[in-house]
């Protein structure tokens, strides 16, 4: 956590607002003075770094870092297609894996890094340019999670065979059977960045 | 989502703490791959009033290797032990099965303890809103057994011989053919003993219990161990059967075998007739048949689930000569 968030006044006892030095502190005060449960609701304040840009960001403890992501950031490249984990298409990259932003909690990923399609667009990331050369998407909804999921990929592995790209994007769902040219880009795209870094 | 009280725990002592103020009203959550589905959909009789979240407690995701056993922190990813060079070298099956689960990105998510703790995929039990308060629910019957049970246990059922929900999870049949233990914030347990079948319960823990490590030994000799899953697609899809063995072989002769089935019945199934089968035999074509025929001796399918007996008999071969 930011050293200004300790100062906001976590501690605090909501039912005397006697303050604490810390939570352990305010837990036993509530618990021998007042003699109730549940204990008080921690602060949902967290802050966020996504695509460079640091967020602090007051969160219900239901808001899934897909809501805070699209509906509060306003970034709508991240897409809600299933809400179950089970499609990709809200996929973004968090401390460098490929999550799922749908059956993620946003008040778990205080102090988290975050890269969504726009990031990695305004990067001038050359899956982008792939991704139009090779027609790899028709109605586009799947698009942002393909990316997302592909460029954890290069990251980690620059030089992925057909086979890997396949294996990464296995948890991406496409309704229009884009599928046979995500790997042809995604490769092309390595290539890309391999003759740019010998440059 | 509905919502709930929420903690980010930072020791195990005030994750327990919490837990046992709440009692059975508050879940621990890991990498919350399968418990927010559930509150997603409602299923659950009682929503649960408080969420304690696990991975804010430091040092609970590694993987190491000590004096003979094989360490896993109770928050490891799926995806760093499919990748992990000690496992896929010594522990073939847990690799296997950890790089089996899901979809990758559930890998990147999914922690071993969740899988293992997760909850059962009946598709009554999970219907949204509660549509079927079942005898998993604490309810009066069950739905599979008159209604559409091709995924259903092939072995029997329990909670008053009601329930024939399949225990879903792709590493749990591995550890235990591999002889994992879990630790958790109370005792050891040996991976067997782990599962249960109650009301709103797949384990035997404690509602302030929580896993958190397991113990692998480093297999004697040279046992190899593997797993095999049948699922509809490649991934995402839950196992319609699994299978892990672990198999030492001596002087050309099976020394020691450890099969376990999984998604078949209400608990990880261990094939002990399989195990019976070969051991002392050479490990050939013919004597991993028979063990996979002994493995379905007891198989009592239901009306639409014959095809999981024929399913699981040729997987526990497959597994067991890809041991050798
Ligand atoms: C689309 C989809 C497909 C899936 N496919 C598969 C599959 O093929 N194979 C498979 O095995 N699983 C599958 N799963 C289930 C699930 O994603 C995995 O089992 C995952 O490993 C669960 O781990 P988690 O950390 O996300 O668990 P969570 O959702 O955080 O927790 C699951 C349960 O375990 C409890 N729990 C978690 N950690 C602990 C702990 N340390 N101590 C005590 N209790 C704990 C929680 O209270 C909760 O009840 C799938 C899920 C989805 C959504
Ligand atoms: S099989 Fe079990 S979980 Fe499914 S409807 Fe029957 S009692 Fe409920
Ligand atoms: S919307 Fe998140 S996985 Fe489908
Ligand atoms: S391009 Fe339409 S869903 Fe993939």
């Amino acid at each position: 956590m930011n050293a200004d968030f300790q100062q906001t006044p976590n501690n605090l006892c909501p039912y005397c607002s006697a303050a604490f030095e810390t939570f352990d502190g305010l837990k036993a005060h509530v618990v021998a003075v007042h003699k109730t449960e549940p204990l008080p609701k921690p602060d949902g304040l967290i802050q966020l770094t996504v695509n460079g840009q640091s967020h602090k960001l007051l969160v219900a403890p239901e808001w899934t870092l897909y809501q805070v992501i699209h509906d509060k950031l306003g970034l709508t490249g991240v897409k809600m297609f299933c809400d179950r984990g089970a499609c990709g298409s809200c996929t973004v990259i968090m401390d460098g894996r490929p999550i799922l932003s749908c059956m993620t909690l946003a008040i778990e990923c205080d102090g988290k890094t975050i890269e969504t399609a726009e990031g990695i667009a305004e990067a001038g990331h050359p899956l982008i340019d792939s991704y139009v050369n090779h027609h790899t998407m028709q109605c586009g909804y799947c698009t942002p999670g393909f990316i997302t999921t592909a460029k954890a990929l290069l990251d980690r592995n620059p030089e992925p065979n057909e086979s890997e790209i396949m294996q990464a994007l296995a948890g991406n769902l496409c309704r229009c059977g884009t599928y046979p040219q995500h790997p042809k880009a995604v490769l092309e795209a390595a290539r890309t960045l391999k003759e740019e870094h010998s440059k | 989502m509905r919502s709930f009280e929420h903690f980010n725990a930072r020791t195990m002592e005030e994750a327990v703490a919490i837990l046992g103020r709440y009692g059975d009203r508050a879940r621990v959550i890991a990498g919350g791959t399968d418990l927010l589905g559930k509150l997603k959909d409602e299923i659950l009789p009682k929503y649960p009033e408080a969420l304690v979240n696990i991975k804010s407690i430091s040092g609970m995701d590694y993987i190491r290797e000590d004096n003979d056993v094989l360490k896993i922190g109770a928050l490891t990813r799926l995806e760093d032990i499919a990748v992990h060079p000690a496992v896929k070298q010594h522990f073939g099956a847990l690799a296997e099965a950890a790089g089996r689960a899901a979809s990758p990105h559930l890998r990147e998510m999914g922690t071993l303890a969740g899988n293992i703790c997760q909850d059962i995929r009946c598709w009554y039990y999970r219907y949204p809103n509660n549509r079927f308060p079942c005898l998993r629910k604490g309810g009066g019957r069950c739905y599979a057994i008159e209604g559409d049970n091709r995924y259903h246990s092939i072995f029997g059922g329990t909670v008053d011989d009601g329930c024939y929900a399949v225990h879903p999870s792709d590493t749990a049949p591995a550890l235990i053919a591999l002889d994992a233990v879990v630790r958790t914030t109370k005792r050891t347990i040996p991976l067997e003993d782990f599962f249960d079948v109650k009301v709103s319960a797949t384990t035997v823990l404690d509602p302030d219990e929580i896993v958190t490590e397991f113990e692998i030994p480093q297999s004697p000799g040279k046992a190899g161990s593997h797993f095999i899953k049948f699922a509809l697609r490649k991934t995402i899809d839950f196992a319609v059967v699994n299978c892990a063995a672990m198999i030492l072989i001596e002087e050309r002769k099976v020394a020691s075998a450890r099969v376990c089935l999984n998604a078949v019945a209400v608990k990880p199934y261990r094939a002990v007739k399989a195990e019976q089968a070969i051991i002392g035999q050479e490990l050939n074509e013919s004597t991993a048949e028979a063990a996979g025929e002994s493995a379905i001796s007891q198989a009592t399918p239901l009306k639409d689930n014959g095809y999981m007996v024929q399913l699981a008999k040729i997987i526990v071969k497959r597994t067991i000569l890809a041991c050798a």
